[in-house]
């Protein structure tokens, strides 16, 4: 069977047009080297399908296959789904312990410790106003008494700015809480049903659509921030069933998105679990705890001069409230009637140093640990989170010196590759313009 | 294969470092420039707890000092009325002793009596001594003279509440000595002494000032040195006090010190340290991500 002359030419053509197409996805790969979430492509050549040439084509007589240069298969999307599940489950473990750390960091500055001003020191300025009534007992001195007083005021104003940051620093969450459900979390939601419907075309089409995958799977890592992320395939190919919290029903299956899809977070997991976590646990805790401080205060002083402290406890909506009851002139320095007299002055004094004191040491205490222990989660998880994006980045991310070298490499095998459709050209203009002219 | 190291990956890496190495640089210039090693509770929450409860022990021993510092005043003033007390008691015993003589007639006896019952006005007055607007020797009943000058039965008005100051933790001192113990009441007493021997000099009984007033002034007058010396006691008690407050400042000012206060020498190491280390990775970040192949390829 003879062979057309200009196979050759069509050969050298495959060449050109699949190197072409492996410079276009240099250059993709290369514009978006920069670009967030985006996974490096490159064309999968392979050997066209070869000329068969039946028989008596080689010296036996048997046939042959004459190669007909490349064809590009596919434009491959570089990628690891496994690095992305383990990116997924470290960024939910940051995203909480980074939104606690957040409300925790602005709870311990309402503490204003170790300071001259804090809570502490107050505390101390109150001992010493009741040791200074103990040494001036006597009604008709009257700025004992005035400045007790008013240091009493300030103390429980104190107490009520601290439990007022904090109900504040519980109220944010709450808001960011919220607002991220009804408004990021959606948008999320409805862009990942959507990119579902755009692929799902595509791929039963049989295309792999690469860069519409790559922003689903960024959306999914910001999910993953959000919140606990399970992926699974749609019961069509290309789409996928997301679940996220801890709810039973997915955010986003087949149809769009869920409907029936209900907030549900466990252990602070994710920015949301987290902010839920600050919410409803941690600050109502530290608000009890320092509610109990200025109650045990209150009591322990009201036990030895019966009324002076008057205490509220904080709620969801109000701070806590420890006010002095009575006038200054009210305040009485001794149980007696006697104006020299300072038994009841002596006996609050002598509380220096005792439950109260302790109880807010201890508070500060816990809420320096819990802090510090946040700060560390999330420092470690940073480093975590970090290493697995690397190792992700080394396998879908773009080198440029990798781009750069196959450049060079692509354009020589264009270059080569028209080198030898000028072969073949030469080779035919002998074959046309030369050869039969014997004589003319 | 080795790993592919990505343009991202070196560029935010580069970052993350360039940024860990100023925060930490941040840090030790805020310690530097506060003087604190703790800022803040997490920085340390034990030490913050232990600080916490050393300013307030600090706290309370400026208190007590001050405390003490107002005892002592009280008890100086005692001191005072005693001496002067004591002062016009020996007087009186000069003038008894004086008018006992048999030389003496009824007539300078008289004279005698008129001077011992100014004296006694006068022991009344030191009685009725004051410190910072309180009557010194009335028990709690600071605010009316414990011997009414007017008040000639000489009856005690005070009582015998004790005024307590704290000078230090669980330490508490009464710092008043009431009126019966120095002048006693109504016939009792000192004031009651001298009332019999004015009458006895009226009567111009030699006899009765000789045997009877002199030793009974006499035991008085040791009453009540024995009542100074208490008192001298207490002052020593108190400045003994003061001066144990002074040392446990020191040791807690010292132990708060160690526990707030950044070690300079420390952060100025670590501040230098890091600050190189820092210009280190500026300095190696911006090499690293100018560079790539481009630049060797024609």
């Amino acid at each position: 069977m003879p062979i057309s002359s200009f196979y050759g030419l069509q050969t050298s053509l495959r060449g050109l047009l699949a190197q072409q197409r492996s410079i276009d996805i240099t250059g993709h790969n290369i514009a978006n080297a920069s670009t967030r979430g985006y996974s490096r492509q490159e064309a999968t050549l392979t050997a066209s399908d070869a000329l068969f040439i039946p028989a008596g084509a080689v010296q036996n007589g048997a046939g042959a296959h004459l190669g007909s240069g490349v064809d590009v298969q596919s434009y491959r999307r570089v990628r690891d789904t496994f690095l992305d599940l383990q990116f997924r489950t470290q960024s939910t473990a940051l995203g909480g312990n980074a939104a606690r750390s957040e409300a925790l960091d602005r709870a311990e500055l309402a503490l204003a410790e170790p300071s001259d001003d804090g809570l502490a020191a107050q505390l101390a300025q109150f001992w010493n106003a009741w040791s200074n009534l103990a040494n001036t007992p006597e009604a008709n001195q009257p700025a004992a008494r005035q400045a007790l007083l008013s240091q009493a005021r300030a103390l429980g104003d104190a107490f009520g700015a601290i439990d007022a940051q904090f109900q504040t620093v519980g109220t944010q969450a709450q808001e960011e809480y919220d607002a991220t459900i009804g408004g990021e979390l959606k948008s999320i939601a409805a862009e990942i049903a959507d990119l579902n419907l755009s692929i799902k075309k595509f791929v039963t089409a049989g295309d792999s659509p690469n860069d519409l995958l790559d922003r689903r799977d960024a959306l999914l890592d910001r999910l993953s921030e959000l919140g606990q992320v399970s992926v699974s395939n749609g019961a069509e190919a290309g789409s996928i069933i997301v679940k996220f919290g801890a709810g039973g029903e997915p955010l986003v299956n087949d149809a769009g998105v869920n409907p029936a899809w209900t907030a549900s977070f466990t252990d602070g997991n994710g920015r949301l679990g987290g902010l839920l976590k600050i919410a409803t646990e941690t600050i109502p805790s530290y608000r009890a705890s320092l509610s109990g401080v200025a109650e045990q205060l209150a009591g322990a002083v009201n036990a030895i001069h019966p009324g002076f402290f008057g205490f509220t406890a904080g709620t969801a909506t109000g701070a806590m409230k420890l006010e002095p009851l009575l006038a200054a002139g009210d305040i009485r320095a001794a149980s007696g009637t006697s104006p020299g007299a300072n038994d009841i002055a002596q006996a609050v004094a002598a509380l220096r140093g005792g439950a109260a004191d302790s109880g807010y040491e201890a508070f500060v205490a816990r809420l320096g640990t819990e802090t510090r222990e946040v700060k560390r989660q999330v420092s470690n998880g940073e480093v975590l989170t970090r290493s697995v994006d690397d190792r992700r980045q080394s396998v879908s991310g773009v080198a440029m010196d990798e781009e750069m070298s196959n450049l060079v490499r692509f354009q020589r095998a264009y270059q080569a590759s028209a080198r030898a459709m000028s072969t073949m050209d030469e080779m035919l203009d002998v074959l046309i313009n030369r050869t039969g002219r014997v004589g003319i | 294969m080795s790993a592919r190291i990505t343009t991202m990956m070196v560029s935010r890496n580069v970052l993350a470092d360039i940024n860990s190495a100023a925060a930490r640089l941040d840090h030790t210039r805020a310690k530097s420039s506060s003087g604190k090693e703790l800022t803040r509770p997490s920085d340390n929450p034990y030490a913050v707890a232990r600080a916490l409860r050393l300013r307030q022990t600090l706290e309370g021993t400026h208190q007590h000092q001050r405390n003490a510092s107002d005892a002592i005043g009280w008890q100086e003033a005692t001191e005072q009325a005693l001496s002067e007390i004591t002062e016009a008691g020996q007087k009186a015993r000069d003038l008894i002793v004086q008018a006992g003589n048999d030389t003496a007639t009824p007539a300078s006896r008289t004279a005698i009596a008129a001077e011992l019952s100014q004296i006694i006005q006068t022991i009344k007055e030191h009685g009725n001594a004051t410190y910072a607007g309180r009557f010194l020797f009335g028990g709690t009943e600071t605010q009316s003279p414990p011997y009414p000058a007017a008040d000639a039965t000489d009856a005690y008005r005070g009582n015998d509440g004790l005024i307590a100051r704290e000078i230090g933790p669980n330490v508490s001192l009464a710092v008043n000595v009431t009126g019966p113990e120095v002048l006693g009441t109504g016939q009792t007493g000192l004031l009651g002494v001298l009332r019999t021997a004015v009458a006895h000099l009226a009567a111009s009984d030699g006899a009765a000032l000789r045997d009877v007033d002199v030793a009974a002034l006499d035991g008085q007058l040791d009453r009540l040195m024995g009542v100074r010396a208490d008192n001298g006691a207490k002052s020593n008690r108190i400045e003994s006090a003061l001066s144990r407050l002074a040392q446990f400042e020191e040791s807690t000012l010292s132990q708060l010190s160690e526990t707030e206060d950044a070690d300079f020498a420390q952060v100025m190491i670590d501040l230098n340290s890091q600050q190189a280390a820092y210009n280190a990775a500026l300095k190696s970040g911006a090499n690293i991500v100018q560079s790539s192949l481009m630049d060797f390829l024609r």
